[in-house]
């Protein structure tokens, strides 16, 4: 399958403040990761982890301090690879409603990234009512203001604006936080018949992981600002490699009375940047650290077909299918 | 069981440029000591409203037409300077959302549960008693905590040092508002973790006011759901997601994406939206939305008890 976003080894760091400091503070470290065509990819982890510094950096809105980045082949690093990029990837940010302009209509707003990127419309009005239809909204909608909307069709239009331009890609921050479950169902499967219909590619960033398990064929963990996981969605889901990735998965509520939990899956909170632990940065909150995790930091390895993890523990795929076909045998 | 607090017939509007917006209408609950309660359904049914009268906080443009919000016997909405007397010591506190708003800026947060805890009983507010608090909702350091400035503390931080500034007050019913909403999954599950472990040692009733059916399952021992003002399913938690009633409840049960199986390949939405609160209909106000709707419906909708504890307003739910 052809690859549409390449990130190898992107790297974002940030000034330290104080005037003569020269020091910077890494945020991400050595992301890797790709989307091919049509693929729908899942970037989850607790606040702070480094997901919305990522999405920018692609956008262009962050300049990465090392690694390469690329979309279709096409290396993105200068001001002009962004502009063209823009036109074929697109962002929908994470709270739809505040980033539409009070002032404006829905069909101007919807129409807005025409203007933006100076191609001018022949039929701006047939052109709104193209994009209402495609995200499911009746061609009325295109003379109310944004706080006349729905949080659903709000977001709607946030999706609307982010495809006009026919992009290859988006990447969608948080696209339902905030929403109702009722709603949220709304504008996940629109994204799914968009994928359907027009072979998007998606970047997802959410820490709504029973959204994850919906939307993504594929799921890569952060902890602060490192891959520590990734893998097909199902298959992680199934079995983690990375307690990390098993903690978060244990430590969703289930909507069911019977199934409570007695114990906490996961203590404590992402440690600062500013403190980065020794060893496996994970190790003060790991159920299953222990001596070697606090002294020596694991590396990103093959955990089992198309599956990767970052622990000196990390639970590998092959031999659990090898104990599973024993049991079968 | 004896209720501490119950909402007896309330109906509450705002006034508002298009007319009369009706919040709540015709609300019934009771919380019994050592009960928690759960109030769900989507943003806009009332929770926020309902809370809010639960602790006699409501906002300035509400008007109460009918019914009562009773602690211990005592209608707390319309309270004479003698019942307050009475009432004294006695109260109801709550958690909000984002807990930025229930704290000041700029003073530290010792000085600020001093503040909470003093107004009751001075003795309450030294050091050290506060430290015991903090420490007690799970702050790491809690003699530290109390130098600092809220904006110093991780969300999940304020909202545990927030649940703290609530039991300083020794109340008789605790209100949480949406408390986990704005947090990770991880630290929902410590909040969640720790209220369970508050329950046990905490001889007051909790009311949980959230969207999340997640948290109602392992938290509430009894629920009831919320649309467009109205109460329309109550019952003990395990039977209401097991065994649910109400057309409304049994849309809601579906479409959390933590039920659906993913092969599935499509959510079940509800499609519409909640209706104009200031225009409803005569009948039942879930009927455009609901795929069980019959013509009936259109008239004023009956209350039916399907077993011990449960309620529901809907036509079709009756024997
Ligand atoms: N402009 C900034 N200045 C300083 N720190 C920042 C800035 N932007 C992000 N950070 C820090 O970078 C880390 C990652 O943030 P972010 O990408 O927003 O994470 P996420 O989206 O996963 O919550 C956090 O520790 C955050 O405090
Ligand atoms: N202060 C207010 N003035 C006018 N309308 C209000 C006010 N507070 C809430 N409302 C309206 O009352 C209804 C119920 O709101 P709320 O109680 O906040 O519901 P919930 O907490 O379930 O989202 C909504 O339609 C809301 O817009
Ligand atoms: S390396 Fe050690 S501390 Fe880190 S995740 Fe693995 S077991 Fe836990
Ligand atoms: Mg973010
Ligand atoms: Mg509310």
């Amino acid at each position: 399958m052809k690859t549409v976003l390449d990130l190898r080894d992107v790297s974002v760091d940030l000034p330290l403040g104080g005037f003569l400091s020269r020091a910077r503070l890494p945020i991400l470290l050595d992301v890797s990761l790709g989307i091919a065509a049509g693929e729908s990819v899942a970037l989850v982890g607790e606040s702070g982890s480094g997901k919305t510094t990522l999405a920018r950096a692609v956008m262009g809105l962050q300049p990465i301090s090392r690694g390469t980045m690329s979309l279709d082949d096409q290396p993105l690093s200068t001001a002009a690879d962004f502009t063209r990029m823009r036109r074929q990837a697109a962002m929908m940010f994470q709270d739809a409603t505040a980033s539409l302009s009070p002032r404006l209509t829905v069909g101007y707003l919807i129409t807005e990234p025409f203007r933006i990127h100076g191609q001018p419309l022949a039929d701006p009005e047939t052109t709104a009512r193209d994009l209402l239809a495609m995200v499911g909204l009746p061609p009325a909608i295109a003379g109310r203001y944004p706080h006349e909307l729905s949080g659903g069709q709000a977001r709607r239009i946030g999706v609307a604006r982010a495809l006009a331009l026919k992009p290859r890609l988006l990447i969608a921050d948080e696209p339902t936080a905030g929403l109702d479950v009722s709603v949220q169902a709304e504008v996940l499967n629109l994204l799914s018949d968009l994928r359907r219909d027009m072979g998007l590619a998606y970047l997802i960033i959410t820490h709504n992981l029973a959204l994850v398990r919906h939307v993504a064929d594929r799921v890569v963990v952060l902890y602060l600002g490192r891959v520590v996981e990734q893998g097909p969605t199902a298959q992680v889901f199934a079995k983690p490699a990375h307690p990390y990735t098993a903690s978060l998965i244990a430590a969703e509520p289930k909507p069911d009375p019977r199934q409570r939990r007695a114990d906490l899956a996961i203590r404590g909170e992402v440690p600062s940047v500013l403190r980065r632990p020794s060893g496996c940065e994970f190790h003060a909150r790991c159920p299953l650290a222990r001596d070697l995790c606090r002294r020596v930091a694991p590396a990103l390895a093959s955990t089992g077909p198309g599956r990767m993890a970052r622990c000196h523990f990390a639970v590998t795929t092959q031999q659990e299918q090898g104990e599973e076909h024993a049991v079968e045998n | 069981m004896t209720a501490i607090i119950s909402v007896e017939n309330l109906s509450i509007s705002y006034r508002v440029p298009g007319g009369n917006l009706r919040a709540l209408r015709d609300v019934s609950l009771s919380v019994a000591r050592g009960e928690v309660l759960g109030i769900m359904g989507e943003s806009g049914c009332g929770k926020s409203t309902l809370a809010a009268a639960m602790i006699n906080l409501l906002p300035t443009g509400a008007r109460i037409s009918a019914g009562a919000v009773r602690l211990a016997g005592t209608d707390m909405l319309r309270l004479s300077p003698e019942d307050q007397r009475r009432l004294r010591g006695r109260s109801v506190a709550m958690v909000f959302q984002d807990p930025m708003t229930a704290f000041n800026p700029v003073l530290t947060i010792g000085r600020q549960l001093a503040d909470f805890a003093g107004a009751h009983d001075p003795a309450r507010a030294a050091p050290a008693a506060l430290a015991a608090m903090l420490g007690r909702v799970g702050i790491p350091d809690p003699q530290r905590c109390l130098d600092r400035y809220p904006h110093e503390l991780s969300g999940g931080m304020r909202q545990r040092v927030a649940i703290a500034a609530a039991l300083l007050m020794q109340p008789d019913v605790l209100i949480a508002d949406e408390p986990t909403t704005a947090l990770d999954v991880t630290m929902e599950a410590q909040i969640i973790h720790l209220l369970r472990d508050l329950r046990s040692s905490f001889d007051g009733a909790i009311v949980i006011v959230t969207h999340h059916l997640g948290v109602i399952a392992e938290l509430c021992d009894r629920v009831a759901v919320m649309y467009a003002g109205q109460v329309v399913e109550e019952g003990p938690v395990d039977s209401l997601f097991h065994d649910p009633r109400h057309p409304y409840t049994r849309a809601l049960l579906a479409c959390d994406p933590a039920v659906v199986d993913p092969a599935s390949g499509r959510l079940p939405a509800i499609g519409g939206r909640i209706p104009d609160l200031t225009a409803l209909p005569e009948g039942c106000a879930f009927a455009p939305r609901c795929g069980m709707a019959q013509p009936a419906c259109a008239s004023p909708v009956p209350r039916h008890h399907p077993g011990p504890g449960r309620s529901v307003l809907c036509h079709g739910a009756g024997p």
